[in-house]
């Protein structure tokens, strides 16, 4: 290649190159990333076998390849784009290459290895049609997937360097800054500076020697974003290009690029770029004979965050200690060894040849007026489509999170998205509609930053992530300025002992009026803006912080110390399930029982129904196995023990306070046990003719069977607790009456009983039931009221429960469910909907009933309407949205409506007589910590407070309820500290090697043949077998040996967690 | 420490008077960390005091005033990194190499760090060893990357690796094949061609192999030796315009059998190489 000698002769080789691409290769070309991402997913390997394969078969002639750098879909590696088609095949493996290839080759598409939206049947032909990337404007990171970084053809090829022939024909500094003036271009760093003003300024700013610089800022230091990294390792061309017109419209004739060390592939990628570039004499002297010099020279950052601030980089450079100074003089007036430096970013430079190719006035048709272009956002953390998006500004926050990424991994809510890195702020979900700009971002407390976007779900704790920056902000602050050095030092201390468990309420106080004070006081941009994570984070999530400093509660199961083992931490009532597990594995299966039956007065109930919290937070199941089948190793254990060898500590001293326990549910009835247990004579005033409550009325007996029931609650009946059934409240008895007859206090467990209504019309009548009534008829009096063909509208557990019922009902010919969004959306147990599909019944998702469909007065049938998923949400899913015209008839016979349900507010105060306050959603009101209800001596809990809800949060409310009616009746304070619960007892570990843990997989309990089943109401789920107990509970990673471990043999980096974070 | 690879250092930054991170960069790369000396020598020579050396030696995260082990291992705790777990990665490394972050192990092998971020958020969480990415590495993972790392990364099975796989090449100017089935190396015919280095003229067999690095020659070719390559056949020297993206160095084109080029990098020991299909 020859040296370019002229603007002319730059022109015609220009021309050259893009009328040869035109005509020669037609061949399919296989797109491989092996940026960063890419090869750490494994694509060089992709890419040998993809050469292997071509060479032995001679393909060369029929197929081409292209490495190229970062694309954006990193989740997605190690993955293969053909072209012209645009098939995208992610997360390939070598041995799938060959089909790819064959493929390309004869035109057609690997059906089952195309992009497939997860959870969904679908694929897509083209990658323009997936949604990650069907709402993104690619106008930079777009090149990257037609460029190879270190073949400068290919970036002439898409017409690079246009830009510059544009400038080098007429390079008059003055139509360049005016022309990105108008374009609107802010700083893509963070701060936002317009970049034209930038350059007017350097341009007009002069010192006697004339020497100017122009800096690429490539110094990425917010943890989090990588969109820097990737441009210059995937198109540095147009970094260089950006740089040699910045550097022609301020009159600087050396630029430098600033990039960190940690980025070994762009500096690589760049150093070649900048040899391609001198080679063709596009940079250096004379470039193309114009009479310019220009050259860029490398400069590795050496990991210091602080040098992202300017004039610290610039000392940086110079060789000196990172040390940033005060402002005014600016870079533009004083840079690097006192010249006059401008500093752009490197997407703000990657947008330059954009606007001079384009013009300003069609640039800035994209975005919204005063943040106009495109950005790049790094959209990482907890989001299902991680990776780099490029939208134009302006766009909603929750099109970000959601239509692009795909909103979050598994059914966990994504609670806040962190925006600006260290500097930056902490955005919750609730306020997720707001445009993505500069000013908006800082509006809420944040900054746009370079564009970091990391998500958080609730498994992330806001404590810990202020917390995480504060170690971050400590450790990067130069310490030139005391009010930062000192001030991030003193915040992470405290925020340290909030997540230990060892600050209290004051300390917030202290934290917030720190913060002010490090943002007023210190010097550069690190300080002012290091408290942005704690004052963001306060701001919106200060319940958090309370309930760290108040309950010793991590919510999120992430603070160690408060968490102490995670299983333990989730569970409601606090079982050491690491305890009951690790006996297990040792063959000690009373001592199991016991730690099992210590908390939990229900454990042979809860080890069939519970929600099993402890397996969503088991630690195994972060580290990407699947979590210990806790639920069925508690179920081994109370299948195979007898529960006389436990014997409940009792207090010696009884009680004269009389206690009235309305409701003999899970709620009611662990709140009379455990006050008796304390001497307190007790009374449980039940309005069914049996205690129970839900546990008994609509829990089907194929779930929990009849005897297990009765015999549990057989046994906490002793002679403190009188039982007292058909005793209905506000019929009956009412609260008022009870005070006066001599009860010193009453707790109210009467659940949530009443069913909502569809609110149709006709939604009365015979053949349509409200779930809990159905359930109850079949339950309390054996009325099957299930025929023909049956529909059951609702995704709750509730509604699987009423469904597979009704299946088992005399006369019934089919049973479908109706649910309005998709089954990843069902609230009901996952294992349950997989059963009800087993035994046959119809799962309808994505439709809503319209109209109830009745001749002569009788139910024939139900209208409904197919949705499609709209916007999402409050909830964080997406909204059920009507497609028109989709309407349709199911005949039916029989409809159970199963859509939640609420207390009987009506029987807790009968014309609002009493003076309990009650919720607008129909739930009774009580102080959440002590159960209080507005009046003195009255407590409640369970769901007729929560509504709808589990039976161990129902056992765990009338825990409580006991403990501070116990509290109250002495007179003691209600609220009183809490401690951290850390596991305590040492049991010897009995674990398997990595390597077996990692070939075993979850066992998961057996369940009674579909035939057998679906007629019957024998038990569906079996017991797992000792050898098959034993070998489950051997995978649990014993999280508890942390704590309880003698301490002589504890591994001394294991408890240092400040090592760690 | 040898002072000369320092004052080699120096003159290549302008007697030092280039920017000190760039010099004490070379220094670190060259040593693995900065010896006490060799700051010594940068002062002396530079004509800047020791504690400023100190002061920017100590204030950069990537420098290293301890030796550090044979492999480098790099966890990330980047913020993506950090909300998806990476605090039990390094743990688990510390656990399994019975250190902290930021130590070195007694026998030298092995050096545990922490790094802010990696830039490749999209995967976290990840781990670099010895240059080689891992992507969202699981705790159950750890100790096999140790391992593969006391292997060595570039030990392949060249038997049974289904990446390696051998290439034919012929002379760009003749056209004359370059496989010699007399002499093999990895137990396929070698690309035999003659190489010259200072005044020793000889041939020189690689392999054929694409991904193996294994030579045999008729001289003991010192590491980062340049080479002159010529055809056997023509004799012409074989030459081409583009430069080694590793190390600068000049590369040699060979044309591939079926259509293609393979550039090899002329430098001794440097993996820098080309396979382009099709051209």
């Amino acid at each position: 290649m020859n040296r370019i000698s002229s603007v002319e002769d730059f022109k015609n080789f220009r021309q050259r190159i893009l009328e040869e691409k035109r005509i020669e290769d037609t061949r399919p070309c296989l797109v491989i990333c092996a940026g960063t991402g890419g090869q750490a997913s494994g694509s060089n390997d992709i890419l040998r076998i993809m050469k292997r394969y071509i060479l032995e078969r001679s393909l060369q002639e029929k197929i081409s390849i292209r490495i190229t750098g970062c694309q954006g879909f990193c989740e997605m590696d190690p993955f293969i784009l053909v072209e012209p088609g645009h098939n995208l095949y992610p997360k390939l493996k070598m041995e799938d290459v060959p089909r790819v290839i064959n493929a390309a080759i004869a035109g057609e598409v690997v059906e089952d290895l195309l992009y497939n939206e997860p959870g969904k049947n679908v694929h897509y032909d083209n990658q323009e049609d997936i949604p990650f990337f069907k709402k993104q404007t690619r106008t930079i990171l777009g090149d990257n997937e037609k460029i190879d970084p270190i073949r400068i053809m290919d970036y002439l090829e898409r017409n690079g360097y246009s830009a510059l022939e544009k400038v080098l024909e007429n390079p008059q500094p003055d139509w360049i800054i005016k022309e990105v003036q108008q374009s609107g271009l802010r700083g893509r760093g963070g701060a936002g500076f317009p970049t034209g003003n930038k350059w007017e300024l350097a341009h007009n700013s002069e010192d006697h020697s004339g020497q100017k610089y122009i800096v690429c800022n490539a110094d990425e230091g917010d943890p989090g974003a990588y969109m820097d990294r990737s441009l210059l390792e995937g198109n540095p061309h147009a970094i260089l290009e950006g740089m040699i017109i910045a550097g022609i419209a301020i009159g600087a004739n050396k630029g430098y690029i600033y990039v960190r060390t940690e980025y070994p592939l762009a500096i690589k990628h760049s150093v070649i770029a900048i040899r391609q570039a001198h080679e063709l004499g596009l940079l250096g002297e004379d470039i193309a004979g114009t009479g310019i010099n220009f050259d860029i020279e490398i400069v590795r950052g050496a990991g210091a965050f602080v040098c992202g601030e300017e004039t610290a980089l610039i000392k940086s450079i110079e060789g000196r200690l990172g040390e940033p100074r005060q402002r005014p003089p600016y870079p533009i007036e004083k840079g690097i060894w006192g010249h006059p430096t401008c500093i752009n970013n490197v997407e703000t430079l990657a947008n330059v040849p954009v606007i001079i190719s384009k013009g300003a006035k069609e640039y800035a048709k994209v975005g919204v007026p005063g943040n106009t272009g495109t950005k790049i956002f790094s959209l990482v953390g907890k989001i299902r489509n991680t990776g780099l998006v490029e939208v134009p500004l302006g766009m909603k926050m929750k099109e970000v999170i959601y239509d692009i990424g795909g909103g979050p991994v598994g059914k966990v809510k994504i609670k806040a998205v962190q925006t600006g890195g260290p500097s930056g702020g902490c955005i919750p979900s609730d306020m997720f509609d707001i445009p993505i700009d500069y000013d908006s971002l800082a509006k809420v407390g944040s900054i746009m930053g370079s564009g970091g976007m990391i998500v958080m779900d609730e498994n992330t704790c806001m404590v810990d992530i202020a917390k995480y920056y504060m170690k971050f902000l400590k450790e990067e602050s130069c310490g030139k300025c005391y009010p930062c050095r000192k001030g991030t030092q003193r915040m992470y201390e405290i925020l340290d002992d909030i997540t230990k468990g060892q600050a209290t309420l004051k300390h917030i106080d202290l934290l917030e009026e720190l913060a002010n004070v490090v943002k007023d006081a210190t010097m550069c941009g690190l300080g002012q803006t290091a408290p942005n994570p704690v004052l963001s984070t306060l701001r919106y999530f200060s319940e958090e912080y309370i309930e760290h400093i108040v309950h010793k509660r991590c919510p999120a199961g992430v603070c160690r110390d408060l968490v102490g083992a995670s299983c333990q931490a989730a569970c409601p009532i606090g079982t050491e399930a690491w305890r009951y597990t690790a006996h297990i594995a040792n063959g000690d299966y009373e001592q199991a029982y016991l730690a099992i039956r210590e908390t939990n007065p229900f454990p042979s109930i809860c080890s069939r129904v519970c929600d099993h919290k402890c397996e969503e937070r088991c630690k195994l199941g972060q580290v990407g196995n699947r979590p210990v089948a806790i639920r069925a190793l508690k179920r081994f254990i109370t299948d195979n023990i007898d529960p006389s060898i436990y014997q409940p500590q009792r207090s010696s001293q009884k009680k004269k306070d009389k206690v009235a326990i309305i409701g003999a549910g899970p709620a009611g009835l662990t709140g009379a046990h455990n006050l008796s247990l304390m001497g307190y004579p007790v009374t449980i005033f039940e309005a069914d003719s049996e205690p129970g409550g839900m546990m008994l009325s609509c829990i089907p007996e194929y779930r929990l069977p009849r005897e297990v029931l009765t015999k549990e609650i057989d046994a906490i009946l002793d002679e403190n607790v009188t039982l007292k059934c058909n005793s209905v409240l506000g019929k009956d008895i009412t609260i008022e009456n009870l005070l006066n007859d001599g009860f010193k206090a009453v707790f109210i467990g009467i659940g949530a009983q009443k069913g909502r209504r569809l609110r149709l019309e006709g939604e009365e009548g015979e053949g349509i039931y409200p779930s809990i009534e159905f359930l109850k008829a079949f339950s309390q009096r054996n009325e099957q009221l299930a025929k023909g063909h049956v529909a059951v509208v609702g995704g709750g557990n509730s509604a699987v429960d009423a469904a597979r019922t009704a299946l088992r009902q005399k006369g019934v010919d089919d049973v479908t469910i109706l649910y309005r969004r998709t089954r990843e959306e069902m609230p009901a147990f996952y294992e349950e909907i997989d059963a009800a599909i087993e035994e046959g019944i119809n799962l309808d998702t994505l439709v809503t009933p319209v109209k109830i469909i009745k001749e002569d007065g009788r139910l024939i049938g139900i209208k409904c309407i197919r949705n499609s998923l709209g916007e999402v949400d409050s909830s964080g899913r997406r909204k059920p949205v009507p497609i028109p015209k989709s309407e349709f008839i199911l005949p039916l016979d029989t409809l159970i409506v199963a859509i939640s349900e609420q207390p009987d507010v009506d029987s807790i105060s009968p014309k609002g007589e009493s003076e309990l306050k009650i919720r607008d959603d129909g739930t009774l009101e009580v102080d959440k910590d002590t159960l209080c209800c507005s009046r003195a001596g009255v407590f409640a809990g369970g769901d007729v407070v929560t509504g709808p809800n589990t039976v161990i949060d129902a056992i765990a409310a009338g825990r409580k309820a006991a403990v501070m009616i116990d509290r109250y009746l002495k007179g003691e304070d209600l609220n009183q500290p809490e401690k951290p619960r850390a596991p305590e007892v040492y049991v010897a570990p009995c674990m398997l090697s990595d390597e077996k843990l990692d070939q075993l997989s979850r066992i998961e309990p057996p369940r009674a043949p579909v035939d057998q089943r679906k007629n019957s109401f024998i038990e569906v789920e079996k017991t797992l077998s000792e050898a098959d107990a034993k070998l489950e509970a051997m995978r649990c990673l014993r999280c508890d040996l942390e704590f309880t471990q003698p301490k002589e043999e504890k591994i001394e980096s294991l408890i240092d967690e400040e090592k760690v974070l | 420490m040898n002072p000369e690879v320092v004052q080699n250092i120096l003159e290549k930054h302008n007697e030092g008077q280039d920017g000190l991170i760039s010099i004490l960069e070379d220094i670190q790369n060259h040593f693995g960390y900065l010896p006490q000396e060799a700051l010594q020598i940068v002062a002396d020579k530079s004509g800047q005091a020791l504690v400023d050396i100190y002061g920017v030696a100590t204030f950069y995260k990537s420098f290293s005033l301890k030796p550090r082990g044979k492999h480098l291992m790099s966890v990330c705790l980047g913020t993506a990194c950090h909300v998806r777990n990476a605090p039990f990665i390094v743990k688990e490394f510390e656990k399994q190499l019975g250190i902290r972050a930021g130590e070195t192990t007694p026998d030298r092998e092995f050096t545990l760090e922490t790094v802010n971020c990696l830039g490749a958020c999209a995967l976290g969480p990840i781990a670099v060893v010895d240059g080689h990415y891992f992507s969202k590495v699981k705790t159950v993972k750890v100790k096999e990357i140790i391992n593969e790392a006391l292997a060595g990364f570039d030990k392949i099975e060249i038997k049974t690796d289904q990446r390696i796989f051998p290439i034919e090449v012929s002379c760009p100017r003749c056209n004359h094949s370059l496989m010699d089935r007399n002499n093999l190396v990895d137990g396929h015919p070698s690309i035999t061609v003659t190489a010259s280095f200072g005044s020793k003229h000889g041939w020189l067999s690689l392999s054929c192999l694409y991904g193996s690095y294994n030579v045999s020659s008729e001289h003991v070719i010192p590491i980062d030796t340049v080479l002159n390559l010529f055809c056997p056949h023509c004799h012409a020297e074989l030459i081409s315009g583009s430069n080694c993206s590793e190390c600068g160095a000049p590369m040699v084109p060979m044309i591939v059998r079926g259509g293609g080029v393979v550039q090899v990098c002329l430098r001794r020991g440097c993996k820098g190489h080309l396979l382009d299909l099709g051209e």
